[in-house]
């Protein structure tokens, strides 16, 4: 089942990050808010494994989140979205599950 | 689509402003919000004494604020509200505390509050963490 994964802790400072990406199946996304959105510092060990999960799994990251902590233009591959553009997130996957 | 909203984090966390801010939205977009659910150190948000600095949003007034003027459902888990403090005045009389502070439009209730809003809804978004 389709599953929208949102992540909301550093992935610098725990194990979530890394435990949710082993987890991701087939047709699942990502959605990056609070001080996950960290993981898209660029030349960082996370923003390597988001390079690595390829096409198949799309990244969003809450651009509010993302400006808040200083995020300039996101990597190829990682669509920036208000609040609204993430409740239709929750509507197209069957499953939110926040690592909370 | 029907969403049930669970926050799990207190109202300075970035994560209460983000479930309040994604509430709004589902409500923007027409969606129905069959009940918000407010567990752990999310119960302060139910808190009428919560006293936030002038230069802040303060996330707890505006959440009392919000499901009064949209009539939800805002549901306490009375077991993490007891814990910290969050009494309606029933509560308090039974336990002999001087004060009740359940802000007016919440509810006190039990965690099955939150199984039954998981199986009434098409969504369970929960909200935690910074």
């Amino acid at each position: 089942m389709a599953t929208l994964h949102v992540l909301s802790h550093s992935p610098f400072g725990d194990g979530r990050f890394a435990s949710c990406l082993r987890l991701l199946g087939e047709g699942d996304a990502l959605l990056l808010c609070g001080d996950a959105v960290y993981a898209l510092q660029p030349a960082s060990t996370p923003y390597a494994s988001l390079e690595r999960l390829g096409a198949s799994t799309p990244v969003y990251a809450l651009a509010e989140d993302h400006a808040a902590r200083g995020g300039g233009a996101p990597g190829a591959g990682v669509t920036l979205v208000d609040y609204a553009a993430f409740v239709e997130l929750c509507c197209r996957y069957e499953r939110v599950n926040s690592w909370l | 689509m029907k969403f049930a909203i669970a926050l799990f984090a207190p109202p300075h966390s970035p994560a209460a402003r983000r479930a309040l801010r994604f509430a709004e939205a589902s409500l923007q977009a027409g969606h129905q919000i069959v009940r918000l659910f407010f567990y752990q150190d999310g119960v302060h948000s139910a808190s009428a004494n919560v006293v936030c600095p002038q230069d802040e949003l303060d996330v707890a007034a505006a959440w009392t604020r919000f499901i009064q003027e949209k009539q939800l459902d805002g549901v306490v888990c009375i077991a993490a509200g007891l814990r910290r403090g969050v009494l309606d005045a029933a509560e308090a009389s039974r336990y002999g505390r001087p004060a009740a502070n359940l802000a007016a439009g919440w509810e006190l209730s039990g965690l099955g509050q939150l199984h039954e809003a998981a199986q009434q809804a098409d969504r369970l978004v929960c909200f935690g963490g910074n």
